[in-house]
């Protein structure tokens, strides 16, 4: 088993339209992208918005690490598919998987793109305290080295007989306590080394920082943002008048 | 040694990781039951990647490695693992088990043993490794150097033919040193073939008969560990250091002592420097 998805989450630095845009505004993508995924329940509509996203990871140089995170849903494609056509329909569970699809590529542009950097910049010019925004661009940055980690305990455990598969839930959950424990306990000891060696470095003695790098909204950056509120906007109307849009709107396949 | 057949044969194996970056470059790699090998190289050498290779934990993109003349490349993870045991740098990426003793019970879980003969072997093993008075402490609460001590207790009481260290002596002292070389010299009496991955120079030129050298995904020097190891221009290459001994005998050269270029060893450097004593004291009280 390899977590070699994990890595679609780091960012790299590049340059491209994307790359220099504002965290923000990269944030404000990923939060569009959410909301019109949830916007609606059939094929049609959440493939276009998920079309939509192409061009974006086509800009952004991305590509390959984007079909990376696509190819690492596989599992829960799989079981999307099967609970879903059991319990409700194919054409629902197709619908499903498209907006899972477009959650984590959204996302994905937004990790792959955003240096955790200029993210805690960003959370602090959004009037976050700097903890917590310095927490969370840590969290971010740790997400491939916890991954590096989690490989390492496959191995180690793989090495002493461990199989990864089980027969039924109930082993199958049994069977994730020989790499969760080990996980979990290796994170919280990286976490009070890194508590410990921000402390050293008087991490929080000041109330006001002062910042080596800033980030400005520039012209770019706005432009982005209108067509995210004129995509956003036109997919809410297209819900709201759902009933007047053309028949192919409401495709699903037959059950 | 050329006329056993070996237990371990790579035969031109490379490997590529999935981004792209080349980590093995034609591999060629015949090793011998009962022996005893060092891997040294820089960090990103390939030294890690090769030994996974040995156990299936990834498969060479080219190549074929064979294991007491039986080709790996579609063999199973779980049946390898009886066969080569890997002990990993970081102990606590395996230790997971309410207690020391189900920790080990858990290694041999794939074994399908009886209850009894499980409980034996766990015995066995907690009393060869000392870790009989932790038998019902949590792996988690044991200190560094105990929990590397179960970490391969936990690969031993599987009994391979092939025990691979990754960086054996990497945070122990000098005692739990001297008992991971007793324990190698026991499973070497029991013709078990260990290969150790190392940066300690020291203890690989005490006590490692065959050093392999590795930069860049190639094997560059396979040999003596004492030639290996001497050797200035390899040490270079592999961003090691020249063991002390050799150190001190080059710059006993420098000095302008005479006839040093042949002292490699500790022993050898010391024999000369008694010598040299004697003879200084001898000419004194002649004197």
């Amino acid at each position: 088993m390899s977590l070699e998805f994990l890595n679609a989450f780091k960012f790299m630095k590049k340059d491209s339209f994307l790359h220099n845009l504002d965290p923000r505004a990269k944030l404000f993508l990923a939060i569009v992208y959410t909301i019109t995924a949830l916007l609606f329940n059939q094929i049609i509509p959440l493939f276009l918005i998920f079309l939509s996203l192409i061009p974006l990871v086509i800009i952004g140089k991305i590509f390959r690490q984007w079909v990376k995170s696509i190819r690492g849903l596989s599992f829960l494609v799989i079981f999307m598919i099967v609970l879903n056509t059991l319990f409700i329909s194919l054409s629902f569970a197709i619908a499903m998987i498209l907006r899972i699809f477009i959650m984590v590529s959204a996302f994905s542009i937004f990790f792959l793109t955003v240096d955790p950097n200029s993210l805690a910049l960003s959370l602090i010019s959004m009037k976050l305290p700097y903890e917590f925004a310095f927490s969370f661009s840590l969290a971010f940055r740790f997400v491939p080295t916890i991954a590096k980690e989690a490989q390492n305990i496959i191995d180690a455990q793989q090495s002493r007989g461990y199989e990864m598969q089980a027969k039924g839930i109930i082993n199958q959950i049994k069977n994730l306590f020989p790499l969760l424990i080990p996980l979990i306990i290796c994170s919280i000891k990286r976490a009070f080394n890194v508590a410990e060696a921000l402390e050293s470095r008087a991490f929080g003695s000041k109330k006001e920082r002062s910042y080596y790098y800033t980030i400005k909204y520039t012209i770019k950056d706005w432009i982005f943002t209108f067509y995210l509120v004129l995509f956003l906007t036109a997919f809410i109307i297209i819900k709201i008048q759902f009933n007047i849009m053309p028949e192919f709107f409401l495709w699903g396949l037959p059950v | 040694m050329s006329a056993e057949l070996p237990l371990i044969m790579i035969k031109d194996v490379n490997y590529s990781y999935p981004n792209g970056t080349i980590a093995l470059k034609d591999i060629n790699l015949n090793l011998y039951r009962g022996e005893l090998i060092g891997i040294m190289g820089k960090n990103g050498a390939g030294k890690t990647t090769l030994i996974r290779t040995l156990n299936g934990l990834i498969r060479p993109t080219q190549g074929e490695i064979y294991v007491n003349n039986k080709n790996i490349n579609t063999a199973t993870i779980a049946t390898l693992s009886k066969k080569v045991g890997i002990i990993f740098q970081n102990a606590s990426h395996q230790l997971f088990a309410n207690t020391v003793e189900d920790e080990i019970k858990f290694s041999l879980k794939s074994f399908n043993l009886s209850k009894e003969e499980s409980q034996m072997r766990t015995n066995q093993i907690l009393h060869q490794f000392n870790l009989e008075k932790y038998r019902e402490r949590s792996p988690l609460n044991l200190s560094g150097g105990e929990s590397k001590k179960l970490a391969i207790a936990s690969i031993f009481c599987r009994d391979p033919d092939i025990l691979i260290f990754d960086e054996p002596t990497l945070g122990q002292d000098a005692r739990e040193i001297e008992f991971f070389i007793r324990l190698i010299e026991k499973e070497r009496e029991n013709d078990k073939t260990i290969i150790i991955i190392t940066h300690n120079i020291e203890f690989a030129f005490e006590f490692i008969p065959r050093t392999i050298l590795m930069a860049d995904g190639k094997i560059i020097a396979d040999g003596p560990t004492q030639k290996v190891l001497n050797c200035e221009e390899l040490i270079e290459k592999s961003s090691l250091i020249l063991p002390q001994s050799r150190q001190f005998s080059l710059a006993l050269q420098a000095l302008g002592f005479q006839n040093t270029d042949t002292l490699f060893s500790k022993a050898e450097v010391t024999k000369y420097l008694m010598q040299f004593i004697k003879n200084s004291s001898g000419s004194a009280q002649k004197r």
